[in-house]
């Protein structure tokens, strides 16, 4: 990415690569590549491959040195060209946030499909249920997680309703009549 | 009465009970006695609507509001809140009734011994309210079970309540006994899906028939 953006478009989404923080560094030390990613509110952002995640967060939780040992929350977020599992991490020894990304590109998700990402909730607890809200509401598969059921909606739902090309099937629980004024 | 209107006769005694079951259809005798029964039989029901303990949000805090001193709903004889669909008269709605509640919501319903009553309380359960096309939230708790009063506001206050509980009362009392009799079959709950199967009740139903017919054939 050495091309300066043309003016009058918008600027790449990353424009130059961001030096590692403190938590990057300490995963580069341990053997485990990551990115760092912009982030608005200065809180340090590290992207990691898939296969990496486990390793990463066990050295992030155990470590003396980080001890980020709460993890605040699991999300699914859905890019236009991707899928998230964003985990946030939080320390109360040393006060410190980190958030930790995978990503999983859409072109990698074969048709019919869910995206795949690795799960925490075997030794982790807390990440149980929020996989399961993310897999019921995003659609992301949580895989070697113990009980990947829905958490939030009906069991017999069908599809994800915070998908992107999510549409309600109009059923008698919400249909509209025509000459209704709502 | 349309065609497809459940009558409220009781069902064909089987021929194997009927020596040792006695049961009389009582319906001629209430229709007589209904003009004598209505007012003292509705002026007692209508002073003693015990409801049901049923809040899923917000509302519910205004529920237990009116249950309070500061506006005592037992000055109107409804503050024996049961805990059991079997000894209550009246669900009030009081909150957001979600896809995924609606199945036990009905099943209150069904529990809920003749004559029961309900008040559609707040916004959520009125239309929908503020979750009006959202995925998850059944856009008007009258599309499932029906409704005596509807009792509009995000939440409404308690006044509100004690005003929906004082025309609850009034229509109690302006209802004939035989008139409730005969529509005991059309106050029903719909179901449409049915929660064992997974199945809509439409197709369940059409299997029970093509069922039936199968079994005529054979």
């Amino acid at each position: 990415m050495t091309e300066t953006p043309a003016p009058g478009n918008k600027p790449a989404e990353e424009p130059k690569e961001l030096t590692a923080g403190p938590f990057g560094e300490f995963l580069r030390e341990h053997g485990i590549a990551s990115t760092r990613l912009p982030d608005s509110t200065g809180v340090e952002t590290v992207l990691v491959e898939g296969k990496d995640l486990e390793a990463a967060l066990k050295r992030l939780r155990n470590s003396q040195e980080t001890e980020l040992n709460y993890l605040v929350a699991v999300s699914g977020v859905e890019q236009a060209d991707s899928f998230e599992s964003v985990y946030h991490l939080w320390s109360y020894t040393n006060l410190k946030e980190l958030v930790v990304k995978v990503r999983v590109a859409k072109s990698a998700v074969p048709e019919g499909k869910l995206p795949v990402v690795p799960s925490l909730a075997n030794f982790w607890p807390a990440a149980n249920w929020h996989e399961r809200e993310s897999y019921d509401l995003m659609g992301i598969r949580y895989s070697g997680h113990p009980y990947l059921r829905r958490i939030l909606n009906p069991w017999d739902w069908e599809g994800h309703p915070l998908r992107r090309d999510y549409k309600q099937p109009v059923d008698s629980l919400n249909d509209k009549n025509p000459h209704s004024m709502r | 009465m349309t065609e497809n209107q459940p009558t409220s006769t009781a069902p064909a005694m089987p021929d194997e009970l009927k020596e040792s079951v006695q049961l009389h259809n009582l319906d001629g005798l209430v229709e007589a006695m209904s003009n004598l029964i209505s007012p003292v039989a509705n002026w007692a029901r209508s002073q003693s609507v015990w409801p049901l303990t049923f809040g899923t949000s917000c509302c519910a805090i205004e529920m237990m509001s009116v249950g309070m001193s500061a506006f005592d709903i037992s000055r109107f004889g409804s503050e024996v809140f049961r805990g059991t669909p079997r000894q209550a008269d009246l669900i009030i709605t009081a909150g957001t009734i979600t896809r995924k509640m609606a199945p036990a919501l009905i099943t209150l319903y069904e529990q809920l011994p003749e004559p029961k009553f309900v008040i559609a309380m707040g916004a959520c359960t009125v239309t929908g309210g503020m979750f009006n096309d959202s995925y998850s939230v059944v856009q008007g708790v009258d599309r499932i079970i029906p409704v005596d009063v509807y009792l509009p506001g995000c939440p409404p206050r308690p006044e509100g309540i004690l005003d929906a509980l004082l025309k609850l009362q009034q229509k109690i009392r302006t209802q004939s006994l035989a008139e409730r009799r005969r529509k005991m079959g059309q106050n029903r709950a719909i179901r449409h899906v049915d929660y064992d199967t997974g199945l809509p009740m439409d197709s369940l139903q059409a299997n029970i028939e093509e069922a039936k017919s199968l079994a005529q054939e054979g």
